[in-house]
């Protein structure tokens, strides 16, 4: 054996229109825990996914054990060694814990599966974690960190010599995380390595020996854990300049408030609770925080998609509540979701009904409608935005993911909203067309409306957001003026809740 | 790969030349039968081939207006038209049922050439006509991803209840034997209603509840049917099939225009019946509702992606409602149509026609996940069927060969119809 | 190429569909082994049927079905009786040189108005149709009547009115109450010859009877002509229970069960069914209990309506006491000679045709009863 347990050597994945990974090298050491750090979309799942075969890189090697190894799929990733925890867990819910675990190789007893022997080896597995837990109670029983525990073990018993872990901790309590320290480095002292993807600084620096830091798909570097220091690995995650990725601002918002939002609370104890801010007319106001901060589902609730518990939203000076996506679109609200394939576009539909289907009213008499006027504001709308599409019949999936945006910003604008809140605008979008997006947005304020716009981009946050307001666990963590704008504040407010 | 294109004009041109021969032999051989004295080889050509002139003739007029249409229509004019390898196998398995039905016609033809009758074309019609009320309504369901099992129940609902109360004054089993007569429409309107009223059901519980439309229509279903049970059981009618219907409804699904009979009375024409017209109306009307009204829009929406649907602010649940109270409309009209050609009915009246209609939509190009599926992807599915039942006993294929062949029929369009989305 | 194989199976399938058409037309029926067994049983009985079964083996020289082509609609195909009767609707056009062709309309009445189309259209000579519902025959008569063809309806009898609108509709029948009084009768007799049957000696019969579908005029028909029957041969009669079973042997053996439940297998003294599928299923559930297996002190009469196959085999082991035949062979064999002769144009009469002809438009077939006696004669 080499130095190294794993290389993944310039490592290369394009998506279409974005390239995700570039030129990324990942070296581990056996008997390790390497930490794998990053911005939101800086790449860190990606890499994870091309070494346990969900994808395949398009460019770049990957060494095993000092053999170059072709993983093609999850099977072969655990076969040669590697195993995965992910971030979301998808247990099968109405089976026992034990099957979770040895599904697809069951313990056999001719053609029957041996039950006995499966409840006896996840005893066992049990046991060597240290966990406690019937192995014949239902997964969907029991809590979502005692699921994490039991996945971990799931790892464990593929007896890998690597071991992802993507966020292992999120919904661990500080015992339950303790008991996990506790389990990796028993891995690690029987000789095996752990891949630890984390944003809690903290815990990177207690367990982890060695850090690896990407941002933006590209690999920054590798350090000692001991040589790191939480502001250093901020200053290296973020350590950008940003220059000309923006259209210059020219405009200043006005002092008007249009929306104002009073402790709005969910009913899940776990989603958004006391949220209060106010939009001003002509803003562009920007939520930042990190994945699973709960800002989908705060402007989600305020569409009328979710449900709320408590709490005040006043509109142009009235109260409103929206109790459905038709109410908010009624008082002149408008949302771009954050899932476009899975929420926004029609995909086996025409960009022409993709274009019209939430102004639909507009153009029809008793239910019936005039082809012409449809086709007129749908290809207005569009010449505006600049959407490429080769006619309006063409279907919408066929579009880049650019002009799918477009077209939906053209569908929300045929609305006449006041407010448009955009979750992502540019997620999965490529650089021309995020300009392009950037512009619509300038040229939207500058008609006098509004907007709220999600996002994970550090760069994007900042460099379009007007006020910026940040969110941590479902909570508001703190505001920050156009001039207050910095990166590692931002991050700070981040993750100021987290242990 | 090959890249051959040619002119679209040219392309016309073939199409026209084609269509027009065929017209001009096919007409000119049929319009030689009047002349008097009618040339020898006229009844010779009748005899052996039956109307294939005529046939021939109306394929010719078809084709020369395709024709005609590329070559004057300002649509097409500068595109010029793939014929390479790779588009013509495409377009092939696009069309692959239809052609797979044209060699079918062929091969009958020639074994019993009878089949080339003018006859034959206006029977498929005919039979198609009231599976295609019924599968346009079924579509409507199909294209929110759903389904609908009571549709047959809900023909047979509507069969019952108009035929009740249509019976004749002198019969002797009234349903009701004090009913004096009423105007036609009136229990037809109350049938239909009736089959609304299930329909309402049908979509306030999918809608509401968001109930997978399998299961609560299977639930409308044995209610529907239940419900109809006991409506037929009533005294004194005890569930004997109703019979001894009135002139004037039995004429909505059994009249036919046109008919010439010679002087020996003996039929030369056998007429169109009513029912082709009725269906070619109710096809126009729901090819306008699915193509040019805010609901059909809705419809296609909440199949393509409902929650994209919701998020744009689409009512969902009037759309879902109005889906399922239309469907029911359809099987309602269906219903009554089948009893008054039937002359009567009974309580298993309908029973599997959804499995049918839901087969021709599938078999037309409709997508069980939604949002995909077109009117005339739904009339050619029927005629499919028809065309194989009707050309199977035709033939004298055994009844179980029948069935055998239809179930291949319905995989095998299936299977091509998926392997064109997959490729994507 | 993956689409092109898939084209290439389309077009394969037209071409075998096309290859069945060919080699099928024959003999759709015979080919399965159900009707070919009813067929052996046919020639079997045939020396013991009727006076008319043996003037109409005389006649047949007479009738000359050479180039007429007969279409039938059978109401269902998978109805144990009409496949006898379509067994022996292909046997007797065989044997007259007409050219049968048979189509299930599958229990719906607006299929068989299809069907009916196509083969006007096609040009048959003749029709045989077996409604689905005999309400629904008018539409089926006009058809026939504006093409001027002579239409033979079976097996459910088509209202007077529609039997009068045409000069050229019969109908091949027999008579339902008739099959009641039959299976009555054979209770009566059992009886009359063992008055132990009287359980409890009250000179009352304790019977369970079990019906077809609700409202089904056979089922009625047969209900009350054999409760009928039982009184006229002087007993009383008592009904401990009375049920649909829906001519169906599992529901039959169910409630059936449910009757042996709430009655007492010791008070049942008798069981009718409606038909033989119900009767096999009440013997069914009373075999559950040790009855009509042997043992004589276990012994409940149990009647049935069709002398299908399986029922003749019960009472070849003891377990039936009897059925009513509803004569298959002659049902079949008269519709396809009324078909022939009136397509042949030597008109329909008890002459032709070899059997009586009532009004010049019925044929009545009776029933015959089937007992240990002379059940051999049907197997």
């Amino acid at each position: 054996m080499g130095e190294y347990l794993l290389e993944m050597n310039h490592i290369t994945k394009v998506f279409p229109g974005v390239k995700a990974l570039d030129d990324v090298t990942l070296k581990v050491r056996p008997g390790t825990v390497h930490a794998l750090m990053g911005e939101n979309g800086a790449g860190k799942s990606t890499l994870m996914k091309c070494l346990f075969g969900i994808y395949h890189e398009d460019g770049g090697e990957i060494i095993l054990d000092g053999k170059k190894e072709n993983i093609n799929s999850s099977k072969q990733a655990l076969d040669l060694g590697v195993s995965m925890i992910h971030q979301e867990l998808h247990p099968i819910r109405f089976r026992p814990v034990m099957e979770n675990i040895w599904l697809g190789r069951f313990p056999m007893k001719g053609i029957a599966v041996d039950k006995k022997a499966m409840i006896q080896m996840t005893k066992d597995l049990f046991q060597e974690v240290g966990l406690d837990v019937d192995p014949e109670v239902l997964a969907g029983e029991l809590s979502a960190s005692t699921l994490q525990l039991v996945e971990i073990a799931r790892a464990v018993s593929y007896n890998s010599k690597i071991i992802i872990m993507d966020e292992p901790t999120s919904s661990l309590t500080d015992n339950e995380t303790e008991h996990l320290f506790k389990i990796i480095n028993k891995l690690r002292a029987e000789g095996r390595s752990i891949i630890y993807i984390s944003h809690k600084m903290e815990e990177i620096l207690r367990i982890a020996d060695e850090v690896t830091i990407m941002r933006d798909g590209q690999y920054v570097g590798t350090w000692p854990a001991s040589e790191l220091t939480t502001d250093l690995i901020i200053n290296r995650m973020v350590g950008r300049d940003m220059t000309n990725r923006f259209p210059p601002k020219n405009y200043t918002p006005s002092d008007e408030v249009v929306l104002q939002v009073e402790n709005l609370c969910s009913p899940l104890s776990k989603s958004f609770q006391n949220v209060s801010f106010e939009l001003h007319k002509g803003e562009i106001l920007g939520i930042g925080g990190l994945v699973g901060a709960q800002r989908t589902e705060l402007v989600e609730a305020l569409f009328g998609l979710r449900e709320i518990q408590s709490g005040l939203v006043t509109k142009d000076g009235g109260r409103f509540v929206a109790k459905s996506a038709r109410d908010a679109k009624r008082n002149g609200l408008a949302l771009l979701t954050e899932e476009r394939r899975a929420t926004g576009i029609f995909g086996i539909l025409s960009v022409l009904d993709n274009t019209v289907i939430a102004s639909q009213k507009n153009y029809a008499s008793h239910g019936v409608l005039h082809q012409k006027q449809r086709v007129d504001a749908a290809q207005d709308s569009c010449r505006k935005l600049n959407v490429k599409t080769p006619s309006l019949e063409a279907l919408m999936q066929n579009l880049s993911g650019g002009n799918q945006q477009k077209v939906l910003i053209a569908r929300w604008l045929l609305t006449q909203p006041d407010i448009l809140i955009l979750d992502e605008p540019t997620r999965g979008i490529d650089v021309g067309a995020k300009y392009e997006i950037y512009t619509i947005m300038h040229d939207l304020i500058a008609q006098g409306k509004s907007i709220i716009m999600i996002s994970s981009e550090m760069p994007e946050l900042l460099g379009m957001a007007d006020r910026v307001m940040v969110m941590c666990e479902g909570r508001v963590s703190g505001f920050l003026e156009r001039d207050q704008f910095d990166q590692v504040e931002v991050m700070r407010l981040a993750t100021q809740f987290a242990s | 790969m090959n890249e051959r294109t040619i002119p679209q004009k040219k392309f016309a041109l073939v199409f026209i030349v084609i269509g027009a021969v065929l017209l001009a032999v096919g007409g000119g051989i049929f319009l030689m039968g009047f002349a008097d004295p009618a040339p020898a080889f006229v009844a010779t050509v009748s005899k052996k081939v039956f109307d294939l002139p005529v046939l021939a003739a109306l394929i010719g007029a078809g084709v020369l207006g395709f024709g005609l249409n590329r070559y004057l229509g300002k649509k097409f004019q500068d595109r010029p038209v793939d014929l390479s390898r790779k588009a013509i196998v495409t377009y092939l398995t696009n069309n692959a049922i239809i052609i797979a039905l044209l060699a079918l016609v062929v091969v009958i033809c020639f074994i019993e050439p009878r089949f080339m009758q003018v006859r034959v074309v206006l029977d498929i019609l005919t039979q198609s006509s009231t599976r295609l009320i019924i599968a346009l309504g079924i579509c409507f369901t199909l294209l929110i991803a759903g389904t609908d099992l009571s549709a047959g129940r809900m023909v047979g609902l509507a069969a019952v209840i108009s035929t009740s109360m249509l019976q004749n004054l002198d019969y002797g089993n009234r349903f009701f034997p004090d009913m004096p007569l009423v105007p036609i429409i009136l229990p037809i309107l109350l049938a239909i209603a009736a089959c609304m009223l299930f329909g309402a059901l049908n979509g306030f519980l999918v809608a509401k509840y968001d109930m997978h439309p399998f299961i609560a229509t299977l639930a409308v279903q044995v209610i529907i049917y239940g419900a109809c049970s006991l409506y037929f059981d009533l005294p004194p009618n005890k569930s004997q099939p109703i019979g001894g219907v009135r002139e004037d409804f039995a004429w909505l699904g059994q009249y036919k225009f046109f008919v010439i009979e010679n002087e020996a009375g003996k039929v030369v024409f056998p007429g169109f019946s009513i029912l082709i017209p009725i269906a070619l109306i109710v096809t126009a009307i729901i090819w306008f509702i699915l193509n040019k009204t805010v609901f059909g829009k809705n419809v296609y929406a909440i199949g393509g992606n409902r929650e994209a649907a919701v998020v744009s602010g689409v009512n969902v649940f009037k759309t879902i409602m109005g889906i399922f109270v239309l469907a029911s409309l359809l099987y309602g009209f269906a219903g009554v149509l089948e009893a008054a050609r039937t002359a009567g009915a009974t309580n298993q009246y309908g029973n599997g026609y959804e499995l049918d209609a839901i087969a021709a939509c599938v078999v037309g190009g409709v997508s069980l996940n939604g949002g995909v599926g077109k009117v005339s992807g739904i009339i050619s599915g029927v005629l499919i069927f028809t065309v194989i039942q009707y050309g199977l006993q035709f033939i004298n294929v055994s009844p179980m060969w029948q069935q055998v062949i239809k179930g291949i029929i319905i995989a095998v369009a299936v299977a091509i119809d998926l392997s064109k989305y997959r490729k994507k | 190429m993956k689409k092109l194989s898939l084209i290439m199976a389309v077009l394969m399938l037209a071409v075998a569909v096309a290859g069945c058409g060919g080699s099928s037309s024959s003999a759709p029926a015979s080919s399965t082994p159900a009707s070919s067994e009813a067929a052996s049983g046919e020639t079997a009985s045939s020396e013991a049927a009727s006076s008319e079964a043996a003037s109409s083996e005389a006649a047949t020289a007479e009738l000359n079905g050479d180039g007429i082509l007969v279409g039938s609609c059978i109401y269902k195909f998978d109805d144990t009786f009409m496949t006898g009767v379509r067994t022996n609707m292909q046997a007797e056009a065989d044997a007259l040189g007409a050219t049968l062709e048979i189509v299930d309309s599958q229990n719906k009445q607006p299929t068989q108005n299809d069907q009916v189309d196509t083969y006007i259209t096609k040009g048959v000579n003749a029709l045989a149709v077996n409604p689905v519902d005999r309400t629904a025959a008018g539409p089926l008569a006009d058809k026939a009547k504006a093409e001027g063809l002579p239409i033979v309806f079976l097996n459910r009898e088509p209202e007077a009115d529609v039997m009068q609108s045409y000069d050229q509709v019969w109908y091949v029948g027999a008579k339902a109450e008739e099959s009641g009084t039959m299976s009555g009768q054979i209770i009566a007799d059992y009886f009359t010859a063992n008055p132990d049957a009287d359980k409890n000696g009250d000179g009352k019969i304790q019977y369970i009877m079990l019906q077809g579908e609700q409202g089904h005029q056979d089922a009625v028909l047969r209900t009350e002509y054999s409760v009928k029957a039982m009184e006229e041969a002087g007993f009383g009669v008592e009904a401990l229970g009375s049920d649909n079973a829906d001519w169906d042997k599992v529901k039959a053996t169910d409630k059936m069960k449910g009757f042996i439940a709430s009655a007492g297998i010791e008070n049942i003294e008798a069981v009718l069914a409606n038909n033989d599928d119900m009767a096999l299923g009440a013997l069914e559930a009373l075999k559950a209990e040790g009855y009509n297996t042997g043992d004589p002190t276990k012994y409940i009469p149990v009647v049935g309506v069709d002398a299908t196959a399986p029922a003749l085999e019960s009472m070849s082991k003891g377990e039936l006491l009897g059925t009513v035949l509803n004569d298959a062979e002659n049902q079949g064999k008269a519709t396809v000679r009324i078909a022939v002769a009136a397509a042949s144009g030597v008109g329909v009469t008890t002459e032709t045709i070899g059997y009586e002809v009532t009004d010049g438009k019925y044929v009545w077939i009776p029933y015959v009863k089937v007992t240990a006696d002379n059940y051999q004669d049907f197997m």
